[in-house]
């Protein structure tokens, strides 16, 4: 059934922090911030383009969906693509962070410590 | 000022990425490079090239490109094939760059080895209509000449021929001469063409200054003018323009400079042009009239729409009639009429298509090596082309975009292979220089890049068809449902076929290298008579000039060899007018007694004129009687094969001969027999029949070539030899000083050229092939993981699996090793002409190079297999 196999879409690592990343900057969603926010939370310094190749995942599985913006003259007259994340994503990351929060019941002070 | 991100990056993402992602990825790069540029510049730059670099490595992926509308063209659809090959390729750049190089290298030899034979075989001479430029030979009498088709030209039957001949539209006659210069600086040896009336008119050269001879310099009383080659002209007369009208001091007479030729005249392919100088050949009109003596040359330039079967038929009717009227002299002398350029380059027509067909071999194995790859490449995209497959592309569409992709990959190893001819080219330009006809000649031009594209397109077809094929057909289902998994081995049968062909190809090269390696072998042990070990030669030239009567020229001679004896180191000395291998007079023989009979009848011999002390150095046995003395004068040593030509079993020592073309034709007596010399070519099958004169009373032509034997390295006499010559002739230049080893090398240098070519093609098709039979081993091997570690864990021992897997690797070598021997026996054919000393079928290089083969195969077999044998069953199960 359709409904069931998006409940149990399977976000990786990344995807996750993508994803956390979009619904954060909610309508500022877009590359740079994105990237930025997640280097900034995560101290991951990734790359653009591996965020821009897990967005284009995440679209094509529907878990966001994408415009394009005006181009602006600060950054060359180049566009900007804007992401949002769509109900199905809100459901997939609810579901990661589910399974987090109960696999780690009882762990908190183990893992708060360290 | 705000700083810029570095633009050398921009435009390299502005490159790489596709235009889906290039506004946004590049916007948002810049947008931070400027928020952090705030704070440091430099670190931003550095951010900003590392943000780069991990772009360029992995770009976020296109959109999938959806299939054309039906209905469009096939041209759009072919543009859009090659649109998303460059893409597909652009994305597994490793993939495509072992393709490429792969394909550069095939074609690249490909195209050098073209190059090569365009130049030489294809274009014509750089002459003014060359196609029209033919030599016209004598072809001497059979019966004294066996095997001989092309003789010189004796000067009364030229003029008869230039009479009589209607085929050309003119002739000339033309010789080599020898001039020493003198009077600016150190004496200099020059050689000369001395061409007759009309040469120039033949060829259809004008001089690029000055003018070219007068009808009328073409005689003893004006002839003393010169033309200079533009080579010459630039080197003696720093390029004046006055060198016009001054004179030169040739063989110390003065000779007035009328011109100079272009550049482009001297062309070292034909004698005629590749001399400095040329005279007039100013004969007298007794030499004019001289039938029986053959030393001139003939060149003529046909009429318009006469070809040379027509006019060999002409000349053929002109030699019978000359025959009729001049019995004595021209009894069984015919005519032979050749094109320039058939005469100049049909012995290297036969060696360089046997290159041509090598080197097409090599191709052959980089398309299977290529092909193999391609054929990998497809199977992992099997998903994808069952998507497109199930999404309505006919098989036609998915082996249409495949091709084109291998298409593309070829058409980059051809561009690369172009500048891999040029370099190898120029690397090798000294080589060709001295092995090739018209070698300066070879460049790369129209005609080589359009072959260069037609080769690459075929080598594209090649490589891509097979693996396109069996990828279009594969089974939709299959290919869906394995997708995700791991590979498999699947189209085992077609690598297997793959690794045959590449060892087969590899055989037949294999065999002509082994087969020219052995004729080389065998032509450096020939015995030619002589030993030419620990040899030193030069030659001396005299001008009639200077050295005006025989005795003066021997009173040089002697004084020379003389000093030489005294020299510590030098065992024997002794001079000759031309030594092996590099030409010499034939001539009739009158035994004493006998009449001398028509030119047909009468035996001909290899005639040397020696000093004493030639036959010592040179290590010529003497079989019976005696070597010359200093004390003899007009006495002959005859070869074994003179011998029993002219005397048949009866002992010859005491019996007397004439030499009638010699001046003054003196009686000689014969003193002994020597052994058997190959003068002329070291792969003659029976050596001339030869006698050594010693004469003080006959003219001595043109100088001497001294041979000197030592007991120190040869060459270490040299300078000493040079100083002795200096010290009794100033004015004498010293030249071609050589060891008698170097003259046998020369003679080698196009055997030597082809084994090199063969054994270098030999080579590279021996490493494709053994990375070929690697990577698919490997392959099978990782594909069948799981059957192995089952068979382990049924209790398969190490044994067990590593004979599994060679045997897997065997099979199809030894299919291969089966074809191939079967190609080279088919081979041997073109290659008889080229082999000597050992047969093209010869059974034992065709089982040596087998063996390596087998070994070679064994040897890229055994790391695949070692892997196999050291597969823990239990993680090849659970993977």
């Amino acid at each position: 059934m359709w409904f069931n196999r998006r409940a149990s879409v399977q976000l990786g690592d990344f995807e996750q922090l993508v994803l956390l990343g979009v619904l954060r900057l909610g309508d500022e969603a877009y590359g740079a911030a994105i990237r930025q926010e997640i280097h900034a939370r995560s101290r991951r310094d990734v790359s653009i383009n591996a965020v821009y190749t897990t967005l284009d995942r995440l679209e094509r599985k529907g878990l966001v969906r994408s415009w394009t913006g005006a181009p602006t003259a600060h950054r060359g007259a180049r566009r900007r693509k804007f992401y949002e994340v769509r109900p199905s994503g809100i459901a997939a990351i609810r579901h990661a962070y589910h399974t987090l929060r109960t696999l780690a019941d009882g762990l908190e002070r183990q893992l708060e410590s360290r | 000022m705000t700083p810029a991100p570095p633009r050398l990056a921009v435009a390299l993402l502005l490159w790489r990425l596709s235009s889906d992602w290039r506004d946004f990825v590049v916007g948002d790069l810049e947008e931070e490079f400027h928020a952090r540029a705030d704070a440091s510049p430099a670190a931003a730059r550095r951010w900003f090239w590392s943000q780069t670099i991990r772009c360029l490595l992995r770009p976020p992926r296109a959109r999938v490109q959806a299939m054309p509308p039906s209905g469009d063209s096939r041209v759009l659809s072919t543009l859009s094939d090659f649109r998303l090959a460059l893409r597909v390729l652009g994305r597994a750049p490793s993939f495509s760059l072992a393709v490429v190089t792969v394909l550069a290298l095939g074609i690249g030899a490909n195209i050098a080895i073209f190059s090569i034979v365009n130049a030489v075989l294809f274009r014509p001479l750089p002459f003014h209509d060359s196609e029209r430029l033919v030599r016209v030979f004598h072809v001497p009498p059979q019966s004294t000449f066996p095997g001989i088709t092309r003789f010189s030209v004796s000067p009364a039957n030229f003029y008869d021929w230039q009479r009589d001949a209607h085929s050309f539209e003119k002739m000339a006659i033309y010789g080599g001469a020898r001039f020493t210069l003198t009077g600016a600086g150190n004496p200099e040896s020059l050689l000369a063409t001395a061409v007759g009336d009309g040469f120039f008119d033949v060829v259809g050269a004008h001089a690029a200054l000055g003018r070219v001879f007068l009808p009328e310099e073409d005689s003893p009383a004006r002839g003393h003018v010169v033309i200079l080659s533009n080579g010459f002209w630039k080197s003696h007369f720093g390029g004046s323009r006055d060198a016009i009208g001054r004179t030169m001091t040739l063989d110390g007479e003065s000779y007035a400079i009328v011109g100079v030729m272009p550049a482009s005249f001297t062309n070292a392919a034909w004698g005629a042009t590749a001399q400095p100088l040329w005279v007039p050949i100013a004969l007298t009109a007794a030499d004019r009239a001289v039938r029986d003596n053959h030393n001139d040359q003939v060149v003529a330039r046909l009429e318009p729409g006469v070809d040379v079967a027509q006019a060999q038929a002409e000349m053929d009717a002109i030699s019978k009639r000359l025959e009729a009227a001049y019995p004595k002299e021209n009894a069984g002398w015919g005519a032979n009429v050749i094109g320039l350029r058939e005469l100049i380059v049909g012995n290297i027509r036969l060696p360089l298509l046997v290159l041509l067909a090598a080197v097409a071999l090599v191709l052959l194995i980089a398309c299977a090596n290529a092909g193999n790859l391609l054929f990998t490449r497809a199977l992992s995209r099997r998903k994808e082309i069952a998507i497109r497959a199930a999404l309505g592309a006919g098989r036609w569409r998915v082996f249409q975009q495949l091709l084109v992709e291998s298409l593309l990959l070829a058409l980059v190893g051809g561009a690369a292979g172009v500048f891999i001819a040029r370099a190898g080219l120029r690397a090798a330009a000294t080589l060709l220089a001295n092995q090739i006809p018209r070698a300066e000649e070879i460049t790369v031009d129209g005609r080589v890049l359009l072959f260069a594209t037609g080769i690459s397109l075929v080598t594209g077809i090649i490589a891509g068809a097979l693996p396109a094929l069996r990828a279009g057909t594969a089974d939709l289902n299959d290919a869906l449902k394995e997708g995700g998994r791991a590979d498999g081995a699947v189209g085992v049968r077609t690598r297997r076929m793959l690794i045959a062909c590449e060892v087969a190809l590899s055989l037949m090269l294999l065999t002509g290298a082994g087969l020219m390696g052995r004729t080389l072998l065998a032509l450096s042990h020939v015995d030619a008579g002589f030993d030419p070990h620990d040899v030193l030669t030069f030659r001396v030239a005299l001008p009639r000039g200077q050295y005006a009567t025989t005795a003066q020229m021997l009173a040089f001679r002697d004084g020379v060899l003389q000093r030489l004896r005294a020299q510590p180191g030098v065992q024997a000395a002794g001079t000759i007018d031309n030594l092996p291998l590099q030409g010499g007079s034939v001539q009739p023989i009158v035994l004493e007694g006998h009449a001398e009979l028509s030119t047909r009848d009468q035996p001909t011999v290899s005639v040397r004129k020696i000093s004493p002390g030639y036959l010592r150095a040179m290590n010529i046995p003497i079989l019976r009687g005696r070597d010359v003395a200093d004390s003899d004068s007009e006495v002959l040593l005859v070869s074994r094969s003179a011998a029993k030509l002219l005397w048949g079993d009866a002992d010859p020592i005491g019996r007397r001969v004439t030499l009638p073309l010699e001046a003054k034709g003196i009686p000689k007596e014969v003193i002994g027999i020597t052994g058997e010399v190959k003068l002329s070519s070291l792969t003659a099958d029976t050596p001339p029949a030869t006698v050594y004169e010693l004469t003080r009373q006959e003219k001595q032509y043109g100088g001497f070539a001294f041979a000197i034997r030592t007991i120190v390295p040869p060459m270490t006499v040299a300078p000493s030899a040079t100083a002795i010559v200096h010290d009794i002739d100033p004015n004498r230049p010293i030249q071609q000083v050589q060891t008698m080893n170097d003259i046998i090398d020369q003679t080698l240098a196009s055997q030597r050229f082809s084994a090199l070519l063969l054994a270098i093609f030999a080579a590279s098709a021996l490493a494709l092939a053994s990375v070929g039979i690697y990577s698919v081993l490997s392959y099978i091997v990782s594909g069948r993981r799981r059957e192995i570690g089952i068979r382990a864990a049924l209790g398969a021992g190490t044994r067990d699996v590593l004979r599994l897997i060679l045997v897997e690797g065997l099979t199809p070598t030894a299919i291969g090793i089966a074809a191939g021997l079967a190609g080279a026996l088919a081979a041997g054919k073109l290659v008889e002409g080229l082999v000597y000393g050992v047969s093209a079928w010869d059974p034992i290089t065709l089982g040596g190079v087998s063996l390596v083969l087998l070994a070679v195969s064994i040897l890229a077999s055994v790391i695949p297999a070692r892997r196999a044998a050291r597969l823990d069953p239990v993680i090849a199960l659970r993977d």
